[in-house]
This record gives structure tokens, C-alpha cells and sequence, in this order.
């Protein structure tokens, strides 16, 4: 059983993140079956994953209302909207409920596909007996502007990622398992505020098992990442014009910062030839350029020539025919990851250099660094008595020991 | 053993007033000037590393504010504040209060102010402006032409020189005497050789050779200096021209990771090795060309390590078209 399911909320006030809002909504529904003066209808919107349909789902049980799910093309007709919103409450009271909620899941989807989706909406939520419920990502879309002034609107936020960590450690109570903090933060910060998702990802690492460590998280992520990148990074190497080369990204799961590492890793892999390998960092040297005044200017406009030469320039500098060969996952993100405690040392020292010597931490890693290892390498009486004036840690002194031996 | 804390020698013996300082003559007369009437206006210390730019900043407020130095004095590096706006906010702090003592303004020290971007150094202008009744500030960078025309024309520039070689040597003999050190004539001359006139490099040179235990002679001062440049860096240069791509590329990883020299850190030094790499004279500049070019991209913002493995991959290319391998 998927865990989102077992551990479904029963009241609105248990909602992660969001709870304000969530109870915000259950009054205005509340008001709204006292038949008070309020908004005919509810649009409840954000991010995914945040808790918008569960809001509607528990909302319903708890003012014992039938759940009438729709979509837009539902309601095309007056008929139609008659038959689902205007029905008798005799007809209701059959099933043993107290009335009913006609629910619209995510209308940000009628706009692209269904021209007359909208004014149908529009049509139910002023004809109808019942409470209107709809969700939607971006409900600022200009065609909903009728529809917005017909609602009460609802704002849910993405999680804060120390609110879902603090949930999957709930959560792995309750499963037994005992989880590393840095693992749940990675699948927190992984989620993106997605509450949802990161519940998924967290049974999919951590179902049966006793405990959870940052490593069993990681892999998780390379895995799905690493099979898609190697798919894109195929189709772009192996294109032969401009054009399927730029098209390689289409279907990418990797954001493009990610793809960038990827096609850096992966170029010498691929061209052995230095003057291939040459022409493709040219190439992606140049998108790199673009991509640092997108990021400057802010003009986003300019990001297509960004992709142009990350693609197409560096499919297209090679000189002989496409071949196989395996693609390594970007070492610098495993570097990074890997240097992290070392780098955590290294600037708590550097710091205290700062501190006493005034001088930047970027300076110092040239100007004292070198020279402490040495000292507490070859003396360590001098080292300590350094040590004791720059306030290092234990951590400290033996890593400026170590180092330079 | 005795546990005493001990200081770095360049803390030990940096001067603790405008009167210590021996080099520099014309900028201390002037700056002592400013104690006496006790007046000053915004100054630009611009000049090499190692010369005494921050020691006089020091000195000059000690000098002015004596007993109420610590509340009146306060230093930032733009190498490592995170942005204008972390600036901004710590002057603000700092400028708003009322100075102690009869000194009627604090001072601020923006170290290494020539790491601030155009735009950075814009806004610093205008704060500078905005706090300029209760706070100097004293720029310090080691090229005043990397600083705005805006700001230069609202300071006193102070320019220091390079120190002369027999000022740094009875330095050194200061130092080694109260250090119970023994110095030889070798060993001074390499020192001055390989620290240039940089005096904070020289004196963390002689600690680390007097770390050895034995007498600092040339032999000591050569092998520490070995020590304390990376040699990957040469190693990754070797393995470009060699068409090595994959290995230098890893020795690349090493500086920044490991030994955590950033990007323009890195550029900066293969650009100090490309006049001594075995390759005819036209093939240096060309290379000059590719790491000025890396350099500036990598200044403007865009990513150290790729336009780095762009560098080596263009030196890789560089290298078979001259046969360095062979």
C-alpha cells in the first residue's frame, strides 16, 4: 500500500505545512452549507503535492458530503450541469450523505485543451446547488479571471523542508525505521516542498528496511537521473545537425544545470580526438558565457543561445562518426559531496585566520594554509601553541597535521 | 613543554604603530598628519601584497582612537562578504552610532576592494556618500585602477611601493634574532627571491623553515617554498600539452576541491607557469591568449571549471599541433 494512502490525514488540522489554510477552507465550506453569505465557490491553489486535493478529499468526510469529481467536459451542456448540480436532495440523501461537493481537480488543464472548458465552469458555479470546489497550479491565467471573481481563493504554500523532515521522521517512527537526518534532509530538499513526493521517494528507499542512510538516498536519485542524462547525452552526441542536436533536451528530467555537469563530465569520454574535444569546449565554454549574462541581466531571452551551443556546438564539433562509449556521472557532484566534512574543517580555519590575521578566507588558502600544515607537521610544539592562539578544534589541528605529511 | 598560545610571526611582529613602521616613508609622514589634526579624509591604499597596506590602516587608527580603537575600527573583506548588500548592512550598523572618544568618525577598512565588481563598487559609493559624517572609510586593493573613477576622486590615494630588499632582510634578522633563529646569508637571499617583496609571504616562509627545527640556509627556504606550491598545477599543465585531457582535467579537480583554490585562483597561477613551460616563445603568448580569455570569462561570471576544461582542452589541442609530446 503506497504510504501517501496509509497515512492519509483524517482532519484538516493534521495537514503538513499548510494547516492554516486547510482549516481557512473547511470554514468557508462550513459557511458555505449555513447557506451564509459567502463565495459560491472555493479555489484552492499552489504547488503540487502540497495538500490542496487531500484538503477537499478529508473536507468532504468530515461535513459527510459526496465527493463529485468532474472535469470540464462534464459540463458542456445546461443539461448536464442540471443532472450533476442540481439534482434532487432527495436523490443525494440515497447514499446516506448530507449533500454534495462537486470537485474540479487541477482546472489549470481546461485552458490549453478545451476552449469552451471555461465558461462551463463559470456556467456550473452559478447554477449550482452545491458548494464548487476546483484546484489549479497557476491560477492567474487570464481566462480564469471570471471564474476567480466567482471564488474564494485559497493559497497553499510549497513545505518547508524542515516541515517534511520532521514529518518522515513520523513517519519512519511509525515504520520502525531509524533514519540518518541527512538522508531525510536530502529527499526534503529533493522534494522541492512537495510533501507528497517526498513521502514516495522515502518508501521507495526506506520500505523494510531498519535504517536509512544518506547513501541509500543518494543512490536513489543517481539511479533515475543517471538512466534519463545517459539517454539525452546519447541522442546529443549522436546527432548529426544543428537541429536534432537541440532537440536531445526535449524530454530531460535533469535540470539544465545538472545537464550542464553531465555534457562537461562526459565530453572527453566521448571525443578522444583533441581537436573534437577542443571544438566541443569551445562550444559549451561559449554556452557557459551566455548562460552567465542570462544570469546577470536576468533577460532570459538570451538562454536560447545558452542550449545552441551546448547542443548543437557540441554535437557538431566532431569530425568522425558518432560511437558508443560509457558516460560517467559528473564526478565534481560526488566530489562535492564527498569533501563536504573536509571543507567544513578547512573553512572553520580559515576563518580563524581571518580573525587574526586580516586577511580574506580566499587569500589565505594560498598565503597560510600551506605554511600551517607544514608547521604542524614538522612541529608539532609550535603547531599547538598556534592551535591554542587561532582557537582550532581538535578536527583542525589534526587535519593541518595530516594534510602535508 | 610549555603551552603558551603563540601567534603567527606576521601578527607578532606586524607594527603596532605609525612610528614602527620603517618602510613607506612618504605615506606614514602623511598619515600622520591626520592623527595630529585629527581629521582625515576617505583614502585609497592601493599597491603589492605584502607591503603594508592594511598594517598602515592599523596603525593610523590605533594612532587616532588609542583606548577606544575597538569600538571606532572595523575591517571587511570584499574577497569574502557575500555581496553589496551584507556590506551595506554591516556599515549601516557600524556608521549609525556615535563615535567614541574625541575623534569625531570611525573607520572602516574594505580590504581587498578591488575584488568588487563594477556595479558592487557603485553602490558602495553611494553608502560611502550617505555615512560620510560619522565614518572614513580606508579602501585597501592592490590596483587602484580596478577601483571606479567616482570613488578614486573621493579619496586620498596612497600608493604603496614595493619594499626595498635590504629593509626586508634586516627584517629578517630582527625576527630570527628574537626568535632564537639562525638566519645564513643564503638563506636571506633565497628568501627575498622567492618572496618577492611580498614581507608577509617572506616572514610565513621563515616560520614554516624555522618549524624545521635546524638553521634556515637557501636549501631549507627552496624546499618549503616547493612545498607550499601546488604541484598539480604544473603536473596539470604537463598532462594538457601532452594531450592528457582526462588526466589533467583530474589534477584540476584536485586544486579546487581538494586543495580549494578557487577558479581565478587557479587562472592567475598557470598564467605565473606559462613563461616557464618547455614550448617556443610565439606558443607562450598563444597561450597567454587562452588564459587571459578564460580569466576574463571567468571574472564576468561565467563557470571556473568549464571554461578551465575548455582551457586544458584547447591546450591539448595546442599541444599536438607543436608535437610537445615528442
Amino acid at each position: 500500500m503506497p504510504w501517501v494512502q496509509k497515512y492519509k490525514p483524517k482532519k484538516l488540522e493534521d495537514i503538513v505545512g499548510n494547516r492554516d489554510v486547510a482549516l481557512a477552507f473547511g470554514r468557508w465550506l462550513k459557511d458555505r452549507l449555513a447557506g451564509k453569505n459567502v463565495k459560491p465557490a472555493a479555489l484552492l491553489h499552489g504547488p503540487p503535492g502540497v495538500g490542496k486535493t487531500l484538503s477537499v478529499e478529508i473536507a468532504a468526510q468530515q461535513f459527510n458530503l459526496e465527493l463529485v469529481e468532474l472535469n470540464a467536459s462534464d459540463v458542456r451542456t445546461k443539461e448536464a450541469i442540471e443532472r450533476v448540480a442540481g439534482g434532487a436532495a432527495l436523490q443525494a440523501s440515497l447514499f446516506g450523505y448530507s449533500g454534495k461537493l462537486i470537485f474540479l481537480d487541477e482546472i489549470d488543464g481546461i485552458t490549453s485543451e478545451d476552449r469552451g472548458g471555461i465558461p462551463a465552469v463559470v456556467e456550473l458555479v452559478k447554477y449550482s446547488r452545491f458548494p464548487v470546489v476546483m484546484t489549479a497550479n497557476d491560477p492567474w491565467d487570464p481566462s480564469f479571471k471570471e471564474l476567480r471573481n466567482l471564488c474564494e481563493m485559497f493559497k497553499y504554500d510549497r513545505i518547508r523542508s524542515t516541515s517534511i523532515v520532521a514529518y518522515l521522521r513520523q513517519i519512519c517512527r511509525m515504520e520502525g525505521i531509524i533514519p540518518d537526518d541527512e538522508a531525510l534532509k536530502v529527499i526534503a530538499e529533493h522534494a522541492e516542498g512537495d510533501v507528497r513526493a517526498a513521502l514516495n521517494d522515502l518508501q521507495m528507499v526506506a520500505q523494510g528496511a531498519k535504517k536509512l542512510t544518506k547513501e541509500m538516498v543518494m543512490g536513489l536519485y543517481y539511479r533515475t537521473q543517471q538512466q534519463n542524462a545517459f539517454e539525452v547525452l546519447r541522442r546529443l552526441f549522436s546527432a548529426k545537425t544543428a537541429v536534432t542536436a537541440k532537440m536531445a533536451l526535449e524530454g530531460s528530467l535533469v535540470d539544465f544545470d545538472t545537464l550542464i555537469k553531465w555534457i562537461n563530465e562526459n565530453i572527453p569520454y566521448q571525443y578522444e580526438d583533441v581537436e573534437e574535444l577542443a571544438a566541443a569546449y569551445d562550444a559549451l565554454s561559449k554556452a557557459d558565457v551566455y548562460y552567465a549574462r542570462v544570469k546577470r541581466s536576468q533577460n532570459w531571452d538570451l538562454f536560447k543561445y545558452v542550449i545552441d551551443f551546448a547542443t548543437a556546438g557540441v554535437a557538431l564539433a566532431k569530425k568522425r562518426p558518432f560511437k558508443f562509449v560509457k558516460y560517467q556521472f559528473p564526478k565534481d557532484i560526488l566530489m562535492l559531496s564527498a569533501t563536504k566534512e573536509e571543507r567544513g574543517v578547512k573553512n572553520e580555519i580559515l576563518s580563524k585566520i581571518k580573525e587574526k590575521c586580516h586577511i580574506s578566507k580566499r587569500r589565505a588558502i594560498i598565503e597560510y594554509l600551506p605554511y600551517l600544515q607544514i608547521i604542524f607537521s614538522e612541529n608539532p610544539e609550535m603547531g599547538h601553541k598556534v592551535a591554542k592562539e587561532l582557537k582550532l578544534s581538535k578536527e583542525a589541528i589534526e587535519y593541518l597535521s595530516g594534510r602535508a605529511a | 613543554m610549555s603551552a603558551e598560545a603563540e601567534i603567527m610571526w606576521t601578527e607578532k611582529y606586524r607594527p603596532k604603530t605609525l612610528d614602527e613602521i620603517v618602510n613607506q616613508e612618504d605615506v606614514v609622514r602623511r598619515l600622520k598628519k591626520f592623527v595630529e589634526e585629527k581629521t582625515m579624509p576617505h583614502c585609497l591604499f592601493a599597491g603589492p601584497p605584502g607591503t603594508g597596506k592594511t598594517t598602515a590602516a592599523l596603525c593610523l587608527a590605533r594612532d587616532l582612537f588609542k583606548e577606544n580603537f575597538a569600538q571606532n575600527y572595523l575591517e571587511l573583506n570584499a574577497s569574502d562578504e557575500r555581496g553589496i548588500d551584507v556590506i551595506r548592512t554591516t556599515v549601516k550598523e557600524f556608521a549609525r552610532t556615535i563615535p567614541l572618544g574625541e575623534v569625531p568618525f570611525k573607520i572602516l577598512v574594505l580590504d581587498e576592494a578591488d575584488n568588487m565588481t563594477a556595479d558592487a563598487q557603485q553602490a558602495l559609493r553611494r553608502t560611502m556618500e550617505r555615512y560620510t559624517q560619522t565614518c572614513r572609510f580606508i579602501l585597501v586593493c592592490n590596483y587602484a585602477s580596478k577601483i571606479i573613477e567616482p570613488i578614486q576622486s573621493r579619496c586620498a590615494l596612497f600608493r604603496f611601493s614595493p619594499l626595498k630588499p635590504e629593509d626586508i632582510a634586516a627584517r629578517i634578522k630582527y625576527i630570527a634574532e628574537k626568535e632564537g633563529v639562525t638566519v645564513t646569508d643564503d638563506g636571506i637571499d633565497a628568501l627575498l627571491y622567492v618572496g618577492g617583496g611580498d614581507l608577509r609571504r617572506i616572514i610565513n616562509l621563515l616560520q614554516a623553515a624555522a618549524a624545521l627545527g635546524g638553521v634556515v640556509d637557501g636549501k631549507t627556504v627552496y624546499r618549503i617554498s616547493g612545498r607550499v606550491s601546488p604541484s598539480e598545477l604544473k603536473k596539470m599543465l604537463d598532462m594538457a600539452l601532452r594531450g592528457q585531457f582526462i588526466e589533467a582535467r583530474e589534477n584540476l579537480r584536485q586544486l579546487m576541491f581538494n586543495y580549494g583554490l578557487s577558479g581565478v585562483d587557479v587562472v592567475r597561477q598557470i598564467h605565473r607557469e606559462i613563461f616557464a613551460l618547455p614550448v617556443p616563445e610565439d606558443i607562450k603568448l598563444q597561450l597567454a591568449d587562452l588564459v587571459g580569455e578564460a580569466e576574463y570569462r571567468i571574472v564576468e561570471g561565467s563557470n571556473d571549471e568549464i571554461q578551465l576544461n575548455s582551457l586544458l582542452a584547447k591546450m591539448a589541442f595546442l599541444g599536438k599541433k607543436i608535437g610537445y609530446a615528442k
